[in-house]
Parts: C-alpha cells; structure tokens; sequence
C-alpha cells in the first residue's frame, strides 16, 4: 500500500456525534466518531477488522491508542470506549458531540477471522479491554457473517454492575438462540442475576469446550495471566488461544521502537497474538 | 569506471555543485566534527581517521523535527515537510551509509512509508570516504562490514596523497563525475593496495557466529545486571549510533506544533506505560533491549545485524563501556552457565 | 602513583577478607588505555583489575544511590568526590555508617580529549610518573606533562584532598588556589548581558538532551527529572533553542549549594559543552551569599534545603 506523497503521522479529521458515559462512575465514556471526508471513510473501512487499534489524535495533547469498539456494518462511524486514566484520556473525557476529534488507523493486525472460519469462538474479557471483543462479538453475530462460525460463546467479567459496559445491547444477546452470554461481577450485587466471580473462575464453570474452538482474551494483564492456564487446562492448544497485549505506544505503525517485546512490534505485528506467539516471546513484558 | 579529483580542487569543486545542490559535508566544530552544510568558509574534517562524532543519520532523521503545525481552536493542520531539493552528501563512511540501507528496512516498508525518510533519501547522492586508516575502536569488518564498504553509497573515495580516487557505484554517482578526469592504472593499483590493507589492519573484535543465539538463551541471566553495572543510562551511546532509530512525538504546545524527537531505550521513561508499570525498570533491562535489539532482533527482521560496527558508542561512552566486551563477555559467560548447569 | 594503587588493592582487599563491607566502587582497566571504567569489587580475585590513575574520570558517588540503604559500601573518593558522598550523606541519600570512605589526594583527573588533541587517537598505552605522562601512539612514546592535560574543572579545583574518610592513602597535597575559579567566573561576569547570552547560547545550542551530564552526576538522583515530568510538561523536550536553554538553566539551579565542581557533567559531555561556569558561578555566589560550600561536611544542610522556623526574613527570599 506503497503510496507516495501520503503521510501516516497525519491524523484523519474526525467530529464526536454521541459521546455517553458507560459506566455509573463516570470512568468510562463512549465515543462515536464519523469522518471529515468521505474518501477517508471509505479508506478506513476496507481496511478495518475487529481487534485493531487507532490512535486518538488531539492537538496540543498527543495522541494515544484505543482499541476499536464497533463493527463495520454498524455504520460509518467508529467507536471507542475510554478509561479515565491520564492526562490524554482526562481530556477526552471533557469532549461532546460535536466535538472535532483526530485519529490514525485502523492500526495493527486485528483477530484472524479468516482462520477462525468454520470454529466455535470463545470471546472472554474484562473490564474495559472487552471493548474490542464487544466489535468482534457484534462482528461475528451479525447475519451476515454468522453463519461462517459454529457457537459463540461470551464471557465477560467487570468489577460491579455499574462497571459493565454496553448493557443495554449486551441484554439483547440473551435472546439470541445463535450464542451465549456469560456476564460476571466480582462481588454479589442485588438485583444481579448472573454469575458473582472473577473471571478464570467463570471461565472453569463455563467450560467451553475445546473441540474445534478458539479462544480470545482481553482484559487487565491479571485477569489475562489467571485465565490462559485455564484455557490450557480445558484442553485449548497455544495456537487457539488469542490475547490482545497493550503497551506505550507513539507512532502505532513500528518505526518509533517503543512497543516491542523481542522482535515483534505490538502496533505493528500486533496487538492480537496466539498463545503460541508469546510462548515464543522473551519475558520483556 | 574511476575518476580522480584532485584535493586542491576540492573546494572549487565543492561550490560548483554547491549551485546545482546542497552540499553537505564534515567540519568541525569546537573538538568535534559534524555534517554541515558547506560554505566558502567551511573548515572540511576530511582528515579524521573516522566517522563524526555527530551522526548523520539526523541528514534524513533529524534529532527533532516539526511534523505539522497546528491551530488547536479550528481543529487544523498544516503538514510540514522540509525536504532538501537535490542533495550531495559529501565524505560520509562507508559505517554510516549502509546504516541508511538498514534503517530504509523499517522507514521505507511496503505497508508504511515514511515520507520524511524517503523524500530525504530520494533527494540525495551519497558520496563516500573509505578509511584508509581505521581506528582501533572501529570494528565494521566483524559485523559484516568493511572500511570500504559499498552498501548505501553512490561513489566511493580512496584517497591518495593529492587525490581521492572515485569508484562510482550508481548511475547517479556515474552522472555526477562522469566529466572528471580517469584515474590512472597506478591509481587504480593504489586503491586496490590501500583498500587492502585497511580491511587487513582490522581484528575480529567478537564472534558474530551464534551470537544471537547466545544473546537470546541469556535473556533471563545476570549478565545484563553484569555488564550494566557501570553504565550511566544516558542516551550518548544511541543517539551517536548510526542504526538507532527510536524516537517520540510530542505537541510543543507553546508553539503549537507536532515535533518528533530521538529517544533512546536507555532512558527510563521509554517504556513506562501510564499506568506506572514499566517494563525495563531498571539499567540492565534497558541494556538488554539495546544489544538484544542490534544483535537479534535485527535478525529476526532482515538477517542482519543491527549495527554496522561505527565505533561511535566505544569512543564516547562517559564510562568507557565497550560494546565489543560486552558481547565477548556474553560467549565467556553462556559457556559458564552451561558448564554449571 | 603505581605505589598509591598498590596501596589502594591493599586496603580494599582487607576489607573484602573482613568483610566489613558488601561491595568497593573505585575503578578498574579497560581493554582501551585510556578508557578505565567505574567498577564494582565484591571478591578479592577482581582486584588483578583494579586501577587508578589520572584517567578515572568519573564521579564515584554517582553509584552511591543504586543501593539499598542498608549495603555497606566502600568508596574510593577524591576530594570532589567525598564532597560528593557528604552531599549525599546529608541529603539522606546513604548512611554514614554503612560506608567506607577510602580516601586519596588527587593530582587531578586528565582530559581524554585533551590527550588525543595533542597525539592522535590510537592510544595503545599509557602510563604515569609524577607529573610525567607518556603514551604510545602508532608505536612511539610521547611524553606530556600532566599540568597541559588536566580537565578544566580540575585546573580550578580547590580542594583535591578527601575532606571526610575512614583512611587517608598518599600524602595530603596542597590546597589549589581559590582565586583561579574566582577569576574564571569574573571574566564571564564581566562580560555585558548580551555577551553572556551569546556564550551560553553558544554552548546550550549544541546540546543533544542525551543528559548524560545528569546521569553522569551523583547530585541528579531524582526518581523523575523535571524534564521527564508529562503532567504538566515543564519544558520542550526537543532540541530547539527554548528546550535546550531551559535545560542547561533548570539544571544548573537545581545544582545550586550541591555542586561540588567535580566536572564530570563535562566529562561525559558528548558534544564538548561547557557547563561548569554556571555551576561554578553559582557555587560562588553561595559562598558569598550564604559562606557555604557543598559537601564540606556531612552534616550541614545546603542553604536552599534548610529553613528556620524564627527566619526573621520574610518567606521566600
């Protein structure tokens, strides 16, 4: 995709047109961001696959990378959930619709839904990492694609019923007969009618079976580092097993050098890797 | 086809092309040297016996550069892109061309081009100086390299007592000398005996063979703590290295501007996530990325070592930390962990 | 001086055979001559590497504040340098009980820069005898004289005899004359405003924020520079005149009533920046300010860190 005079650094304008809390704390917000221009819409789109990242792109701030929150089919906008955490994400969190907004990508590899075609796919996250799984699950229930996967299961874990993200859409999916859905709090809740428990454990009770399935995990690196041996307990191989890794990142396209684990560039040869692929990583995480 | 040019003509030869070209070439300046631009009243530091001190790799990644210039309250950029028009570079070592060869390996991929590097390296013709007398903290021959390497470079200079003589390389080397004067057989005999004989007077400073390999199986051993002990954690070593590549971009709010930046893996903000968690806390993981990245993570890319053997990092390291024993140490000590395992 | 290190492998092997302390920082050689590096001696078989000489050209008290406060640690200080660990000691940075100061008088530490301006670059051997210096270069010995070759701070340096340490090794030497740095401070404070403006742009102009002047500095311990600070960013980062001249500037005043003229900010310098006029200036004003110098106890709290409840002067200055 060679193209001269085109310049990755430069973000994609971009305008907020919903922007809502997710969660009752106020943490984390939902951003919906439409393009400027039509042609980068229509450039982003025929690159996207779920599990990619951008790089939100305010001037006078930086930039940082979140993962993707929406499917292609939804519509011509992209979204994002962001945590409150530093500065940048402070910021962003005082943004409206209306809003103008930058952004590059998508970026990095995304989930190998090619491969996955014609497998059971196990979706288990956590915490507000679950926003790229929330764009492959809407990705793979869709009519469209549905019929390319066997089962689909869910299992997502946050810390309280407050924290869940997407509720009123995730509600929706325990009338779906083409998948299930596990939401799990940590800690018991009135009026909270599914499973109480950290997420490893939910997977256990869960037990998706590993027969022609894979699986894919993301949350915090904790939740993330309890559940894989639980996948390799139930039978999963290394090279059905998928993680999205995060780490500081600047230029999102493996020319600045800051995210590597060994060789490979987390923006670049990432953030989607099997378990295989790490096991074959030096411990530089 | 060699060419001569001869010294005393140098400057004169200089300005003409200073005309058609921007002209950059090593001068001093205080003790050092660097590329600058060249002048009427430039002072060449043609006579060192190696490279620069400063880099010219910042010639097509400078140390900072603006990459757009914003206005934060309509939400607007300009992109800005200064980019030389035609460039010579003149009197580069042969270290630091086939360095450019390496890094266009990751500025100029197939998925994402660099437009700064590539315009830069477009608009330019390398002219090279061989060393002649290579210094004994260079070592481009162990890595693979040599005093007179070709790699990067579109003429190469042998130089003689009142001449250099010019091999040209490319067609853009072949076009720029084209109309000078033929060297001689007796040149030519020079060169090839000069060529040599400073390929000759270079000793192997470390095994290369296997290297990584040792490199990798010691990932989660002392050495690094070991090797490390002394080292400062400044960023001399990266920011003089030819190969080093890392940098930042930060908003200059004040000037409204998006400026990328040199960074190095040996600086402790590097890697620290906004979390707080950092993945190389300390000096010996941070040396650890610097040798694992030049001597195996390059391989695994291109089948290459990341380093082209310069000798910058030996020469001005304010420790006298040496790259070469660190990396004899690593052959000394893997050996020692499989003999007391 | 081969008498000094003799003496010097001496004391440091009894204490690693006694034990009294867990790790010795002095120097040891390199395979290049001129380039003996910091070392870190914890068994007596490493001290076939000790050295000392004219070359060690880093502050040892740099290394101080790797280690835990409870490592006992011996030291081979300088006079710049015991200032040094007394700066430490009184900004809590290690405890006076866990070290073990093996003191030396210094003749003065060399410039490498300045050896290889005056024969070339491939050194293969060095030595020293008093006040001789020889090198071999392409296979000649050239001698110099050590008084042509000392780093400029050292040509200053007023106090080259350790001012606090468990041993004393070589004979005390006289103390240097203080009206040599008075002198070089006066010329650049006699220059107008412009003229000190263009010196310091000169040099802050060739800066390359590689801070190895900080790191080489035992007095910039700080877990987060200011200049690494992102919330707010104090300064530009890049190496524009603005970035550059606030970080030779921050530094030096952070540097104030602490500095004690070691040079080897200098020394590490990669781009031949000057940058001990500014600390030395300071160092000048707060002896006349305040009569103090850093480092010349291990007790007394540099002016900017100290304060007293019945200050009859108004808060703050």
């Amino acid at each position: 995709m060679s193209d001269n005079g085109h310049n990755p650094y430069n973000p994609i304008p971009m305008h907020i047109v919903r922007a809502y809390y997710e969660s009752n704390d106020r943490s984390l917000k939902t951003f919906e961001l439409v393009f400027d221009h039509q042609k980068d819409c229509d450039q982003f789109f025929s690159n996207y696959d779920p599990g990619q990242f951008c790089q939100l792109s305010i001037f006078g701030k930086g930039e940082a990378p979140f993962g993707i929150a929406s499917a292609a089919w939804e519509g011509e906008f992209v979204r994002f959930t962001v945590q409150k955490m530093g500065s940048f994400t402070k910021y962003i969190h005082t943004l409206q619709a209306g809003d103008p907004i930058g952004m590059r990508g998508p970026l990095g590899n995304g989930f190998p839904l090619e491969d996955w075609k014609g497998k059971n796919i196990v979706i288990i996250g956590g915490g507000c990492a679950f926003s790229t799984l929330y764009a492959l699950t809407k990705h793979v229930h869709h009519s469209k694609h549905r019929p390319d996967y066997e089962e689909l299961i869910v299992i997502y874990g946050a810390r309280t019923s407050g924290l869940c993200m997407y509720k009123h859409d995730i509600e929706t999916w325990y009338q779906r007969s083409d998948m299930e859905i596990h939401q799990a709090i940590d800690v018991p809740e009135e009026d909270w009618s599914h499973h109480v428990g950290y997420v490893p454990d939910v997977v256990k009770d869960v037990a998706p079976s590993p027969q022609n399935a894979v699986a894919v995990v993301c949350g915090p690196p904790i939740m993330t580092k309890y559940t894989l041996p639980v996948l390799v307990n139930l039978g999963f191989a290394p090279e059905d097993i998928f993680t999205s890794l995060e780490k500081r990142m600047k230029c999102g396209i493996g020319k600045c050098g800051r995210c590597n684990i060994g060789s490979k560039y987390i923006c670049k040869d990432g953030p989607v890797f099997s378990l295989a692929e790490l096991n074959a990583l030096p411990a530089d995480i | 086809m060699m060419y001569i040019l001869v010294k005393k003509n140098l400057d004169q030869k200089l300005s003409e092309w200073s005309a058609k070209y921007e002209v950059v070439a090593p001068q001093k300046v205080e003790a050092y040297s660097q590329f600058l631009p060249f002048t009427e009243s430039s002072e060449l530091a043609l006579n060192e016996p190696h490279n620069t001190r400063y880099p010219p790799k910042s010639l097509f990644l400078p140390q900072s550069e603006v990459m757009l210039k914003y206005n934060k309250r309509l939400n607007k950029f300009d992109e800005i892109r200064i980019l030389p028009e035609k460039r010579i570079i003149f009197g580069i070592r042969p270290c630091d061309a086939s360095a450019l060869t390496l890094l266009d390996t990751v500025f100029d991929t197939e998925e994402y081009q660099d437009p700064y590097w590539a315009g830069r390296r477009e608009n330019t013709i390398l002219v090279g100086l061989g060393c002649s007398e290579p210094p004994s903290t260079c070592f481009c021959t162990t890595v693979g390299y040599g005093p007179f390497n070709h790699d990067g470079l579109d003429a190469i200079m042998t130089e003689l007592d009142d001449v250099f003589v010019i091999e040209a390389l490319s067609a853009k080397g072949e076009k720029l000398f084209s109309d000078f004067p033929a060297a001689t057989n007796e040149h030519e005999l020079s060169v090839l005996r000069i060529q040599s004989n400073a390929k000759q007077g270079m000793n192997q400073a470390f095994e290369t063979e296997g290297l990584k390999q040792t490199l990798d199986h010691l990932f989660e051993s002392d050495y690094w703590s070991e090797i490390a002990e002394s080292c400062l954690g400044c960023g001399v070593c990266t920011y003089l290295c030819p190969t080093c590549f890392c940098f930042d971009i930060v908003d200059e709010v004040q000037r409204n501007e998006r400026v990328r930046n040199w960074d190095t893996c040996m600086f402790r903000i590097y890697s620290q996530e906004a979390s707080g968690h950092n993945p190389r806390p300390t000096i010996s993981e941070r040396t650890r990325q610097r040798l694992m990245h030049k001597y195996s993570y390059w391989l695994d890319h291109i089948e290459k070592i990341g380093c082209t053997g310069c000798g910058r990092c030996v020469r001005y390291c304010p420790v006298g930390l040496d790259i070469r024993a660190m990396l004899r140490t690593a052959s000394n000590f893997e050996s020692e962990v499989v003999n007391v395992g | 001086m081969p008498e000094l290190k003799t003496e010097l492998r001496n004391n440091i092997e009894q204490l690693l055979n006694d034990q009294a302390v867990d790790v010795v920082i002095a120097f040891k050689k390199a395979d290049l001559p001129l380039r003996p590096q910091p070392a870190f001696f914890r068994n007596v078989e490493e001290l076939e590497d000790l050295e000392y000489n004219g070359l060690c050209q880093n502050n040892l008290a740099n290394y101080l504040t790797r280690y835990p406060h409870d490592t006992k640690i011996g030291i081979v200080v300088r006079g710049c340098e015991s200032r040094s660990v007394n700066a430490l000691i009184v900004e809590k940075q290690h405890p006076r009980e866990n070290l073990y100061m093996i003191g030396v008088p210094c003749q003065g530490i060399l410039d490498i820069r300045k050896i290889i301006n005056k024969t070339g670059e491939d050194i293969t051997d060095y030595s020293e005898d008093g006040d001789q210096v020889s090198v071999i270069f392409k296979g000649n010995e050239i001698k110099l004289q050590r008084s042509d070759l000392l780093h400029d701070s050292c040509l200053r340096c007023v106090h080259p005899n350790p001012v606090n340490a468990d041993v004393l090794l070589g004979d005390p030497l006289p103390e240097g004359d203080p009206t040599i740095v008075r002198q070089a401070i006066e010329e650049f404070e006699a220059l107008d405003r412009d003229e000190r403006y263009a010196w310091f742009q000169k040099e802050a102009e060739r800066c390359i924020r590689c801070y190895a002047c900080r790191e080489a500095c035992p007095m910039c311990y700080c877990t987060e520079c200011f200049v690494d600070h992102t919330t707010p960013r104090w300064t530009e980062s890049d190496i524009s005149q603005a970035g550059t001249q606030a970080w030779h500037i921050i530094r030096a005043f952070h540097q104030a009533g602490r500095c004690t003229s070691c040079g080897a900010c200098e020394r590490a310098c990669p781009m031949d920046i000057k940058m001990t006029y500014l600390t030395d200036k300071l160092n000048k004003d707060m002896l006349e300010v305040y009569q103090f110098e850093a480092g010349m106890d291990d007790n007394t709290p540099p002016p900017f860190a100290s304060f007293n409840l019945d200050d009859k002067n108004r808060f703050v200055i």
